[in-house]
C-alpha cells in the first residue's frame, strides 16, 4: 500500500467511525467538544503512524484506544485542579462501572444511545442554526471543515469559527450530553429534524455551486435521518422526514440536464427515478402512519411526494389526492405557500377556474405579493382559461420579482407566447 | 453513491461447517448488517441460499435454456450481498474490510452505475 492509499484508507475509516467514537468519548468525558478534539489528535497520530506501520486490523478500535489514552492524560490534568474525578478516570481505564444514578435513569429511555445524545447535543437550541448544522456535519458526518465550507459555499475560516464557537458555547452553558426527556423531547426532536432537513434541502434545491459537494449533502442528511429512525423508532415524524427525503432523493438524478438546467417534476423522465429509494420511502411513510403520525408535517409532505412517485406517467398523477393532502397540510402548518400549492393541485384536479379562485384569494390576502410563483401560477391559470392579456401581464410581473436569471428568461418567454 | 458488496464463498464451504459454526457465522453477518443499518448506509442486503438450488437462464435465438446449479466451474458462489451508500470507493473498501466474511470468503466491491459506459 502506498502512502497515498493509506491516507485514503484513513480518511475512509474516519468517515465511517468518527461519529460512533466521538459519541462514546463524549459520554465518558461529559464534554462533546473535548471528545472531538481528542479524536482529532488521535487522527493526527494515525496519519503519522499508519503510513509507516500499516493500517491496523481494527482501525476504529485503534483510534478509540489512542483517544482514550489522551483522555486519561487530560483527566489527570483536570484532577490536579479538581479532586472529584477519580470515578471518571476509573471508568475510562476499566469500562463503565455500575450505572451511576443519572445513567440508570437513561437506561429507561427508549432512545438512550450515545449517537442519539450526540445528535441532540449538536442540535442544541443554545446554538444558532448555522452552528447546529456545522457541528452536526462535523461530528455526525465526519466531514472536514473544508468539505462543509465547499458544500455551503462559505469560507473555510467561517465554518471553523462556527465550530469553535459552538463547542465553546456547549461548554460554557454546560449543556448535558443527554437525550431530552418528557415534554422537552418534542421541541428538541423538532429542532433535530429541522437541521437534518435543512442539510438535505441545501443539497437538493441548490442549482449553483460544486456538483460534487451538493448531492453529497443530500446523502449525508438521508444517512442521518436513517440513523435517527433506527434510534428513535417510535417517533412518527422521524419516519415522516425519512420518507420525504428518500422519495425526493429518488429524483436526484433526473432533476437537471447535463448542462445543469433544472427539469420540472412533471417533465422528468420517470424511468430514471430510483425505485429502491421510492420503496424505502413508502415503507418509512407506512411506519409513520402506523405510529399515528399520518398528519405530521413531514409525513404529509412525504405522502404528497408519494403520490407523484406512484404515477408512472405525469398524466397519471392523482391530483385530487394531492389537493386533499395539501388541505390537511394547510391545517397542520398554515402557510400561504402551502395554499398556493393546494391551488395548483386543485386546478389540476378540477380545472383552472377553481384554482384561480384560490389564487385570487391569496392575492387579496397579500402575504405573497412579492413572491414570483404566485404571479407565475396566476399567469398560468389565466392562460389556460384563455385570458391571454391578463396572463401576459402576470408573467411579466413575475419576471420582475425573481432574482434568478434563468427563471426570469423563462417567464418572459411565456409572456411573449401569450400574444394572440 | 451506492456500492454492492458481493460475498464470494468457496464452493462447498457451507457444507464443511457444523451447525454451531454455521449459526455463529450467520449471527456475525447479521451483526455486521445491523452495524451498517445503524450507520444509516445500508440500502438492502440478504444472504442467499446455496447455488445448488439456483438456476441459470439464457434465451438465444428465441430458445430458452435453463441450467440447474451448482455452478461449479467458478469454484466459488455468490453467498450474499450488501448494497451500501457511501461517498468513496475507499469507504466501500473499508466497509468490506469490516465484514466478517472477509475472513473466510472474498468480498467483491462494485460501484453501481450505467453499464453502457463500459
Amino acid at each position: 500500500m502506498t502512502a497515498t492509499d493509506t491516507h485514503r484508507s484513513i480518511e475512509a475509516v474516519w468517515k465511517i467511525e468518527a461519529p460512533r467514537l466521538i459519541a462514546a468519548l463524549a459520554r465518558m468525558l461529559h464534554d462533546v467538544g473535548q471528545a472531538e478534539d481528542l479524536l482529532q489528535e488521535a487522527l493526527l497520530v494515525a496519519l503519522e503512524r499508519w503510513p509507516r506501520d500499516g493500517v491496523p486490523d481494527n482501525p476504529g478500535a485503534w483510534l478509540m484506544t489512542t483517544a482514550k489514552r489522551r483522555a486519561i492524560d487530560t483527566l489527570r490534568h483536570r484532577q490536579m485542579r479538581d479532586s472529584k474525578r477519580p470515578a471518571l478516570e476509573y471508568e475510562l481505564e476499566n469500562g463503565p462501572m455500575a450505572p451511576a444514578p443519572d445513567q440508570a435513569e437513561m437506561l429507561d429511555d427508549d432512545i438512550g444511545d450515545d449517537l442519539l445524545r450526540l445528535i441532540f447535543t449538536a442540535c442544541h437550541p443554545a446554538l444558532g442554526r448555522d452552528m447546529q448544522v456545522a457541528l452536526t456535519l462535523r461530528m455526525l458526518g465526519g466531514l472536514t471543515t473544508r468539505e462543509i465550507s465547499r458544500a455551503f459555499l462559505v469560507p473555510e475560516a467561517t465554518v471553523a469559527q462556527r465550530i469553535v464557537r459552538a463547542k465553546r458555547m456547549l461548554a460554557e452553558k454546560q449543556v448535558p450530553f443527554s437525550v431530552p426527556r418528557g415534554e422537552d423531547l418534542a421541541p428538541r426532536l423538532a429542532s433535530v429534524l429541522e437541521v437534518i432537513y435543512l442539510i438535505f434541502n441545501e443539497g437538493y434545491t441548490a442549482t449553483a455551486g460544486d456538483d460534487w459537494a451538493r448531492p453529497d449533502l443530500c446523502e449525508e442528511a438521508l444517512r442521518l435521518g436513517r440513523i435517527l429512525a433506527e434510534l428513535a423508532a417510535d417517533e412518527a415524524e422521524v419516519h415522516g422526514l425519512v420518507a420525504l427525503m428518500e422519495i425526493q432523493a429518488s429524483r436526484l438524478h433526473s432533476r437537471s440536464r447535463a448542462d445543469g438546467t433544472p427539469i420540472l417534476l412533471l417533465e422528468q423522465d420517470r424511468t430514471r427515478w430510483d425505485r429502491l429509494l421510492i420503496q424505502r420511502g413508502f415503507a418509512a411513510l407506512v411506519r409513520a402512519q402506523k405510529l399515528g403520525g399520518a398528519d405530521g408535517n413531514y409525513a404529509l409532505q412525504a405522502a404528497i411526494a408519494a403520490c407523484h412517485a406512484r404515477a408512472l406517467r405525469a398524466d397519471d398523477t392523482d391530483w385530487s389526492s394531492i389537493a386533499s393532502l395539501y388541505a390537511r397540510l394547510a391545517a397542520v402548518t398554515p402557510s400561504p405557500v402551502v395554499e398556493l400549492n393546494r391551488a395548483v393541485a386543485v386546478s389540476m384536479a378540477t380545472g383552472p377556474a377553481a384554482g384561480l379562485a384560490m389564487v385570487d384569494e391569496l392575492c387579496r390576502e397579500g402575504t405573497l405579493a412579492r413572491y414570483h410563483l404566485l404571479a407565475s401560477v396566476r399567469g398560468d391559470l389565466l392562460f389556460k382559461l384563455g385570458r391571454r392579456a391578463e396572463a401576459r401581464a402576470e408573467f411579466e410581473h413575475a419576471a420582475t420579482l425573481t432574482g434568478n436569471t434563468r427563471e426570469s428568461t423563462l417567464l418572459r418567454q411565456r409572456a411573449a407566447a401569450c400574444a394572440p | 453513491m451506492s456500492y454492492l458488496l458481493l460475498v464470494l464463498e468457496p464452493q462447498g464451504q457451507r457444507a464443511e461447517r457444523n451447525t454451531t459454526e454455521a449459526r455463529d457465522a450467520y449471527a456475525s453477518m447479521q451483526a455486521y448488517a445491523d452495524g451498517l443499518q445503524a450507520r444509516g448506509i445500508l440500502r438492502a442486503y440478504s444472504s442467499l441460499r446455496n447455488d445448488a438450488e439456483g438456476q441459470r437462464l439464457q434465451i438465444r435465438g428465441g430458445k430458452r435454456t435453463v441450467h440447474d446449479g451448482p455452478f461449479t466451474e467458478a469454484g466459488e458462489m455468490i453467498g450474499g450481498f450488501f448494497l451500501v451508500d457511501c461517498a468513496t470507493r475507499e469507504q466501500a473498501l473499508e466497509l468490506a474490510a469490516m465484514c466478517p466474511a472477509a475472513q473466510w470468503a472474498t468480498l467483491e466491491v462494485r460501484e453501481t452505475g450505467p453499464c453502457h459506459l463500459g
